[in-house]
C-alpha cells in the first residue's frame, strides 16, 4: 500500500460506552489497508462485535474518529446509512437467513431491496452463488442445508452487492472444525479477489492456521497488533510453534 | 418498466397482508364499518341539506318599502337586493297586485269587497339561497334606505337551523370516533405485521435498504386494507340505498322527502380516498415509529 494514501479504515482515539455504563471500546487506535485479511481476537466480551458495529454504523462512538472507505462514520447523517452498508458486507456467527425464502431469493433480496434492476439481480446472485459453491443449491430453504452450507450463502448475500469490505462477526462459531477450515479457505478466496476483510473470533486453531494480521483486544483496548501473527500474544516473533 | 421489481414489491406486500390475516380482517372490518358511518352522515346531511333547501322555498323574506317611493327607486331597491351575496330571487310586488294576490287568496273566506282602501305597501320578495343565510339577508335588507320593515318566518327558520346544527354536530363526533379508532387499529396491525418482519426488516436495514424502501411494502399494506374497508362500506351503503330508502321515505312520507337523492357514485370515490387516505397515514406511522427506535 502506498504510505501517502489514506487507509480504507481509520480509528482513531475510539471510545465507545454503551448506555448501560459498559465501557466495550477505550481509546482504540486502528488502520486496515484496502485488501488485507485481518483477525480481531480477544476473549468474549472484549469489545470485538462492539467494534465491527461501529464500521457498518450499527454503533456510533462515545469518542474519536471512525473512517470507512473516506466516509466520516462517526458523524455522517441517517440516511447516508445506506449507502455505507452497501459497501460493508457482514457475516454473523448465526447466519440470519431468511426462513421462507430459498437461497438465491435470500442472496437477491440483499439486491432487491436496495433497488436494484432485475437485470443486475439475475447477472450478481449466479455470480456470487457460483464463489461461494452453492449453485447447484440455490432453489433449497435454510433449514434443508447445512451450517457451512447456510454460511455460505449469508456470505454469498454480504457480497452481492461488490462491497468493499467484509465484515465477520464469528462466522464460525456455530460451525465443525472441518467446515470452519472450508469457511476460512472461502474467505482467503474473496480477500485474494480484492476484498479486504476482517474477521472476529476467538478461535485460536483458525487464527493460528492462517497467519494472518492479528489485532487481539482485552477489556475494550488493543493490546496486540501484529503481521502474520498467532492467536495469543508473541508467538509470532520468530518463535516456531505448530497451531 | 421492471418487471421483475414489480413483482418482487407485490410479494413483499402480500406477505405483509397474510401475516396476520385475522389482525387483517379485524382491520378492515373496523375501517368498514366506521367508512359507513361516514358515508351513511354524508348521505343524511345531503338529503337534510336537500329538504331544507325545499323547505326554504316557503320561507321568503317580505321587506315593506316606504310608501311614495317612484316604480324607479323601487326597481333599483330591488335590483340592489338582488345583488345581495346569499340572495336567489327577488320579486317586486305592488301594492295593488299584492291586494289581489290577497283578495285572491282570502276568495270565500272574507268579504274581500270591504277592502275599500289598500292597507299594503309595496313589498320585495326575497328567496335566500340558504336557509343560514335568511336571517343575515333579513337584517342587511331592513337597513337599506326605503325599506320600512321586514318580515320572515323568523321561528320556523331559527328552528330549522338548530335541529340541522345539534344533528350535525352529533353526526360529526360519530364519526371523528370512528375514524380515530379505525385509525388505532389499523396502525395497530401494520405494527403487528412490522413485528412479524423484524428480520427482514433488520436485514434490509444491514444491506442497506433506505427507511423508505422500507417503508412502502406497509405503507401498501395499509392503503390496502383503507381500501378494501372502504370498498365494503361502499357496497353496505349502496345496499342499503336500494332496500332500506323506499321504505324510510314511505315511514316518513309527513317530511318534504326531496324527489332526487344525492348521487352514491362520487360519494363512493370520496370514501375509499378517505379508506387509502387513514390506511396510509396509519401505517407511515407506524413504520416509522419502528425505524426510528
Ligand atoms: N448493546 C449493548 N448494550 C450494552 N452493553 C453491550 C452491548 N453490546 C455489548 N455490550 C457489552 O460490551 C462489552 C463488549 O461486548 P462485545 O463487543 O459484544 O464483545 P465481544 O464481541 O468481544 O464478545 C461486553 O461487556 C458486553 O456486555
Ligand atoms: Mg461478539
Amino acid at each position: 500500500m502506498a504510505p501517502e494514501e489514506a487507509a480504507l479504515i481509520e480509528l482513531s482515539s475510539v471510545s465507545l460506552t454503551y448506555p448501560n455504563g459498559v465501557r466495550a471500546l477505550d481509546a482504540v487506535d486502528l488502520k486496515i489497508e484496502k485488501g488485507e485479511f485481518i483477525f480481531l481476537v480477544g476473549h468474549s466480551g472484549t469489545g470485538k462485535s462492539s467494534l465491527l458495529r461501529l464500521l457498518y454504523r450499527e454503533q456510533v462512538p462515545s469518542a474519536g474518529d471512525v473512517y470507512v472507505d473516506g466516509i466520516a462514520v462517526h458523524r455522517m447523517r441517517a440516511g447516508a446509512i445506506p449507502r455505507l452498508r452497501r459497501n460493508v458486507g457482514v457475516v454473523f456467527q448465526d447466519f440470519k437467513l431468511l426462513s421462507g425464502k430459498t437461497v438465491w431469493e435470500n442472496v437477491a433480496f440483499a439486491l432487491q431491496v436496495t433497488g436494484a434492476r432485475t437485470k443486475d439481480v439475475m447477472r450478481q446472485v449466479p455470480r456470487c452463488l457460483d464463489l461461494v459453491g452453492l449453485a447447484q443449491k440455490s432453489r433449497m430453504f435454510p433449514h434443508e442445508l447445512s451450517g457451512g452450507e447456510q454460511q455460505r450463502t449469508a456470505i454469498a448475500r454480504a457480497l452481492v452487492n461488490n462491497p468493499k469490505i467484509l465484515l465477520c462477526d464469528e462466522p464460525t462459531g456455530n460451525l465443525d472444525p472441518s467446515t470452519t477450515t472450508e469457511i476460512m479457505e472461502l474467505l482467503q478466496r474473496i480477500n485474494t479477489k480484492g476484498t479486504t476483510v476482517v474477521v472476529a473470533t476467538h478461535n485460536r486453531a483458525v487464527v493460528d492456521r492462517m497467519r494472518k494480521r492479528v489485532v487481539r483486544l482485552e477489556n475494550g483496548r488493543i493490546v496486540g497488533d501484529e503481521e502474520r501473527g498467532f492467536y495469543f500474544l508473541g508467538l509470532g516473533q520468530g518463535q516456531v510453534l505448530s497451531g | 418498466m421492471d418487471w421483475g421489481k414489480v413483482k418482487f414489491f407485490l410479494g413483499e406486500v402480500l406477505a405483509n397482508l397474510t401475516r396476520n390475516a385475522a389482525m387483517q380482517i379485524t382491520a378492515i372490518g373496523t375501517v368498514a364499518v366506521a367508512i359507513a358511518m361516514l358515508g351513511a352522515f354524508l348521505f343524511v346531511q345531503r338529503t337534510a341539506a336537500a329538504v331544507s333547501d325545499q323547505a326554504l322555498q316557503q320561507i321568503e323574506v317580505s321587506a315593506f318599502l316606504r310608501d311614495g317611493l317612484d316604480a324607479k327607486a323601487d326597481s333599483a331597491l330591488a335590483a340592489r337586493v338582488g345583488a345581495l351575496p346569499g340572495v336567489a330571487h327577488v320579486t317586486y310586488v305592488p301594492k295593488a297586485q299584492g291586494l289581489k294576490q290577497l283578495r285572491d287568496k282570502l276568495r270565500g273566506e272574507v268579504d274581500t269587497s270591504l277592502l275599500t282602501t289598500n292597507p299594503l305597501p309595496d313589498t320585495l320578495r326575497i328567496q335566500a339561497k340558504h336557509v343560514a343565510d335568511v336571517p343575515e339577508v333579513a337584517k342587511t335588507v331592513k337597513k337599506l334606505p326605503g325599506v320600512v320593515d321586514v318580515h320572515y318566518g323568523a321561528e320556523t327558520v331559527q328552528k330549522l337551523m338548530r335541529l340541522l346544527d345539534v344533528a350535525q354536530r352529533i353526526g360529526l363526533a360519530v364519526i371523528v370516533l370512528l375514524v380515530l379508532a379505525s385509525f388505532q387499529i389499523v396502525s395497530n396491525t401494520i405494527r403487528l405485521t412490522v413485528y412479524s418482519r423484524r428480520r427482514e426488516i433488520s436485514i434490509m436495514q444491514l444491506v442497506g435498504a433506505t427507511n423508505n424502501y422500507i417503508r412502502l411494502p406497509f405503507i401498501a399494506e395499509g392503503i390496502v386494507a383503507g381500501v378494501l374497508g372502504a370498498a365494503l362500506a361502499v357496497a353496505l351503503l349502496l345496499v342499503a340505498q336500494r332496500e332500506l330508502l323506499p321504505v324510510v321515505a314511505q315511514l316518513i312520507k309527513f317530511v318534504p322527502f326531496p324527489t332526487q337523492l344525492p348521487d352514491l357514485i362520487p360519494l363512493a370515490f370520496q370514501l375509499l380516498g378517505v379508506g387509502a387516505l387513514v390506511g396510509a397515514i396509519a401505517s407511515w406511522i407506524s413504520v416509522g415509529r419502528y425505524l426510528r427506535v
